[in-house]
Formats: structure tokens, C-alpha cells, sequence
């Protein structure tokens, strides 16, 4: 697959609706805080699942995004399973969306649902031509049914398998280049599954299209030392960013220009000032990114 | 070429009973592929015990995180989730639990979980706003109502006190959990939600049997008949409860009735 390189530009930053800021995953245990003090942040983004239903948790929302844009991270669509996507799950998507009106919408680019049974897991796709009209085919149904864009996030994974033709990185910028959709560029993802598979995380970077990016994730990740010397790296969502991985955002950023970027934190989720401080130094990278930008331009 | 179907097939065989069929798909690059395979099983095994952790607080403070864990993994081979909406997952733990020999000992703990499977339902039902009883002070004469239930109502029938354990565990109040009396029932319970949160409140028979009726939509006389007391403050406190969002207007001799 040939790369087209496309400087970034001034004008790239509005190709999100969100703004090219930094923002944090809001999790239940931050709610009241968030709600009460109205921490100095960009966006807020939660999990589409935790907000189905009624209750305590979506008056929660509904108060919280009057003050803040909002993005809608669902991580139950399973957009790569064989079959139909299930219409029950999608008209829930679709009600939360009407109702609470997000900037964004993203989805995986993963599979969960067999059979009707839900694997509550973000598992891999094997890299295969077939796979990737069905992955198409389901973004097409999910656009429609929302009458909007949506991102897709590439993953992290720990296997991959022996008939997967497609390369990871040319696999979802062909799903963007088919549906129209856009992408959210995990770096941490990038860099997990880099390191797992041995890939090259730069030629990842280097052939997603720079114009569908819209968004960043960013989060902690663990390694793990198996019995037979081996590591491998786990998404767990439980700590702070790593170097490697800030680093690897800093080349995101030269390539993509400043896009909104979020701060996920899933497990052992600390104080919520955590989270604002190492949203602080995306928001710093981010800076630097415009900076560069109008220094270019000038 | 396996098509993605038979890929998802055997690593759903592989997440449900460690099936290694799916095993062959996978590259091993220095780790097995039954160990690259266990790494998502865990995470699916995880998640679920984390879902049925947050909808049953009270039970796993009664057993231990170790004896809770154990259980919640056997009821997720034998019940794994057909939606992805995870709040709607564990509805059966509790009569799982009923017939899980190593729970035999403790003969509460089924209604503990059914009562708790009723708070989780009722903390996430849809909104609604409550029925304001003032717009029943100008019904015109001979018509019969008919109540449309608030989504988190719930009612069951408990042979043990299962409300009074569950409030005593979720309050660690050791005191209040030895001083129950556990030949107290049956119980007639029902849980709803209004903007000041959950209730769970006791009712006599007879209430229990007016609820049922006109919690299923059958109209007021009917459900007044089928009872020997007066409801009035039972359906007052229902009203207080938020626990109707609307009533339908009934003629006395018709079929139709008109939405207020």
C-alpha cells in the first residue's frame, strides 16, 4: 500500500468537532466531583454502555454535559462479528445518542458477539478481505442508523492469526477510505500491539490518513512476564502513561497535527487530580503541536 | 481458509469451556496460543465477575470474595451474557444460588440475591416522571382507572427476611444481622425509585395482592374487590412513592379508555 504523507495544517484541528484539546474518560467514581467542582478540561468521554437505562448515572450525564462536550465510547457493538449487528444494542446506542447529543461517536474495530452470546471482550479480527467487508458493512449500518459519522479505534491485541493477509494499519485505513468514517488513534494501542507483534509503530502512524483522525487515546499499560521469559504487554488501563508511549504521541502528533486526545484510566482508577495532571501534559504536547504548526506556516 | 464465522465460533467454544480447537488460528511467535487465548478468557471472566460484583453487594459480603468468585464463575459458564448491555446481566444468579450445593447452608441467600437482582433493576429502569395525584382530583364521575406502573417497580414474595439481612450487610451492622429473626416470614416485599433513590418496603398480604393487580395494569375496582381492607393508604403510598407515571381513564361499561 503506497503512503501519501499530507503535512498537517492549521486548518486540520477542525476536523473533529471536538476541540483539539485534551480530555479524560469520566468514570462512575469521579461523577459527583466532576458535577460539583467543573474541573478546567477540554471534553469528557464516557462508555456508551454505562448510560443505557435510567437512573442515577445518566442524571449524572445529563448535568455534567451541559458544561462540557461530550464523546460516546461504546465498547459493546462489535462491529466485526459475522452476522447482523444486534438491532436490540444499536436502537439503545441510538437512543443515548439522541439524548445526549455528543461531539463524537466511536466504536472498535474488534468483535464480541458469537452466536448471540457477548464474549465482554475486545477481540481480535483475523486481517482477512472477508472480515473487512463485514467490518465495512456494519459501519455503513451503524452511520445510517445514526445519521452521522462515527470513528473507529484501531486495538491492542496479544494474538494474531496464521490466515490474516491485511496489515493492521492498511486494514482500518481501508475501512475509513470505504465507509467514510473516521479514526481514533489509540497510541497506546499503537504501541502495545507494536511491541507484542514486533510491528514498527512509525509505520503504523505512517499509513492511517491523517485527515480521518479524530481523536487520540492515551492510557497506562502493564507487562507481564510469562513463566518462560517471555513479556507481553496488557492494555489494562491502570496506570500512567509510559515514556515510550508519550513519546510515540509526540510522533503521532507531527503527523496527524493537534487532535483532541483523551486520558483513559480503567482499573485502580486513582484521584481524579491524576487524571487532570497527566491530561495537563497532553494538553502541553498539544501546545507545542500548534506552535510547530503557525511556525511552519510563517 | 477459515472464514470469520468459524474463527469466532471456536474462540467462543474456547471462552465458554476452554475448547482448543481455536488454538490452530493462532500464531504462537514464542507463547503458546492457549496462553495468547487465555489472556482474553481472563478478561471475559473478569469482567463478568466484576458486572455480578456490582449487582450483588450484600452476597458477597455474606460469603467472601473467594466463595463469591468461585460462584459467580460456575453461573457465568452456565449462564454467559446475551447482550452486551452488562447491567441486564445475572438476573438468574439468585436461583443459581438456590441450587449451588456449596451455598446449601445458607438457605437466605437465594432471596437475598433475588432481592438485590430487584434493587439493580430498579437503580437502572427508564425514567419517568411520576403521576401528579392532583390531576385525579377532576376525574368525571363512573369511570375506572387503570395505572401505568413506574418501569422500577418490582414485587416478590420472600421466605426469608431478606430485606433486613441486606440492609444489615450493606450497613456492616453486625448487631442488626444477629438480632434477625429468620422464621419471620414470608415477606411481601417491593422495590421502586424515585429522585430520592431506592426503596425497599414490606407490605401486608393484602397489599401485596391489591399491588400485584394494579401494578399489572388491572382497573382499581377490580383490584379493590379481590381485598377485605381499605387501600387508601397503601394507594397513597404508592402515589408518595412516585410509583405510577400514568393512569387511563375507563368508562364504566366500555372498552375504551382515554391516556391522562
Amino acid at each position: 500500500m503506497t503512503m501519501q504523507r499530507t503535512p498537517p495544517t492549521a486548518a486540520m484541528c477542525e476536523r473533529s468537532p471536538l476541540p483539539a484539546t485534551a480530555g479524560i474518560g469520566l468514570r462512575f467514581p469521579h461523577h459527583r466531583v466532576v458535577s460539583e467542582t467543573q474541573p478546567k478540561i477540554g471534553w469528557l468521554e464516557v462508555h456508551s454502555e454505562n448510560y443505557m437505562g435510567g437512573g442515577t448515572s445518566l442524571a449524572y450525564l445529563d448535568a455534567i454535559r451541559t458544561h462540557y462536550p461530550i464523546s460516546l465510547h461504546g465498547v459493546g457493538l462489535s462491529l466485526g462479528s459475522h452476522g447482523r449487528l444486534d438491532a436490540l444494542h444499536l436502537n439503545r446506542v441510538k437512543q443515548l445518542v439522541d439524548r445526549v447529543q455528543p461531539a463524537l461517536i466511536s466504536e472498535h474495530l474488534s468483535w464480541s458477539v458469537v452466536d448471540g452470546t457477548y464474549l465482554a471482550d475486545l477481540l481480535p479480527l483475523p486481517m482477512t478481505e472477508e472480515a473487512l467487508e463485514i467490518v465495512c458493512r456494519h459501519v455503513d449500518d451503524f452511520q445510517a442508523t445514526l445519521g452521522r459519522r462515527i470513528l473507529i479505534e484501531n486495538p491492542s491485541s496479544y494474538l494474531r492469526y496464521r490466515h490474516s493477509t491485511i496489515p493492521e494499519w492498511e486494514f482500518i485505513a481501508a475501512v475509513s477510505a470505504r465507509t467514510g468514517c473516521g479514526i481514533l488513534c489509540d497510541v497506546n494501542n499503537v504501541y502495545v500491539s507494536a511491541r507484542n507483534h514486533d510491528w514498527d509503530a512509525s509505520v503504523y502512524l505512517d499509513a492511517l490518513p491523517a485527515n480521518a483522525i479524530g481523536e487520540i487515546h492515551l492510557a497506562g499499560h502493564n507487562v507481564k512476564e510469562l513463566p518462560n521469559g517471555r513479556t507481553i504487554r496488557i492494555d489494562d488501563h491502570g496506570s500512567r502513561v509510559t515514556q515510550d508511549v508519550w513519546q510515540l504521541y509526540d510522533a503521532a502528533l507531527k503527523r496527524f497535527g493537534p487532535v483532541p486526545t483523551l486520558i483513559e484510566w480503567d482499573t485502580n482508577i486513582p484521584a481524579l487530580d491524576v487524571l487532570l495532571d497527566e491530561a495537563a501534559v497532553a494538553a502541553r504536547a498539544l501546545e507545542r503541536s500548534k506552535e510547530n504548526i503557525h511556525a511552519d506556516a510563517a | 481458509m477459515p472464514t470469520l464465522l468459524d474463527v469466532q465460533r471456536a474462540i467462543g467454544a474456547f471462552m465458554a469451556h476452554g475448547d482448543l480447537a481455536a488454538a490452530e488460528f493462532v500464531i504462537a511467535d514464542g507463547i503458546a496460543p492457549d496462553s495468547r487465548l487465555s489472556i482474553y478468557r481472563n478478561t471475559y471472566a473478569g469482567n463478568l465477575v466484576g458486572a455480578l460484583r456490582i449487582s450483588y453487594p450484600a452476597v458477597k459480603r455474606l460469603v467472601g470474595e473467594d466463595f463469591f468468585e468461585g460462584a459467580a464463575r460456575d453461573f457465568i459458564d452456565a449462564h454467559p451474557p446475551q447482550s452486551a448491555y452488562l447491567n441486564d446481566y445475572g438476573s438468574q444468579f439468585g436461583d443459581f444460588l438456590a441450587h449451588f450445593p456449596p451455598a446449601a447452608s445458607l438457605a437466605y441467600l437465594a432471596d437475598v440475591a433475588r432481592l438485590e437482582w430487584a434493587v439493580n433493576c430498579a437503580l437502572h429502569a427508564e425514567d419517568a416522571p411520576p403521576l401528579d395525584p392532583a390531576r385525579l382530583a377532576v376525574l368525571p364521575v363512573d369511570v375506572d382507572l387503570k395505572f401505568v406502573a413506574h418501569p422500577s417497580v418490582r414485587l416478590f414474595q420472600t421466605q426469608y427476611p431478606a430485606d433486613a439481612i441486606w440492609r444489615a450487610t450493606i450497613d456492616e451492622n453486625d448487631d442488626a444481622l444477629t438480632a434477625i429473626d429468620l422464621d419471620e416470614g414470608p415477606l411481601f416485599i417491593i422495590v421502586s425509585r424515585d429522585v430520592h433513590g431506592i426503596s425497599v418496603t414490606r407490605m401486608s398480604p393484602d397489599e401485596f395482592r391489591f399491588a400485584k393487580a394494579i401494578f399489572a395494569g388491572i382497573a382499581l375496582s377490580r383490584a379493590l374487590a379481590a381485598v377485605d381492607c381499605d387501600m387508601s393508604p397503601s394507594l397513597a403510598a404508592h402515589f408518595t412513592a412516585g410509583r405510577f407515571t400514568g393512569v387511563h381513564l375507563e368508562p364504566s361499561n366500555t372498552q375504551e379508555g382515554t391516556g391522562l
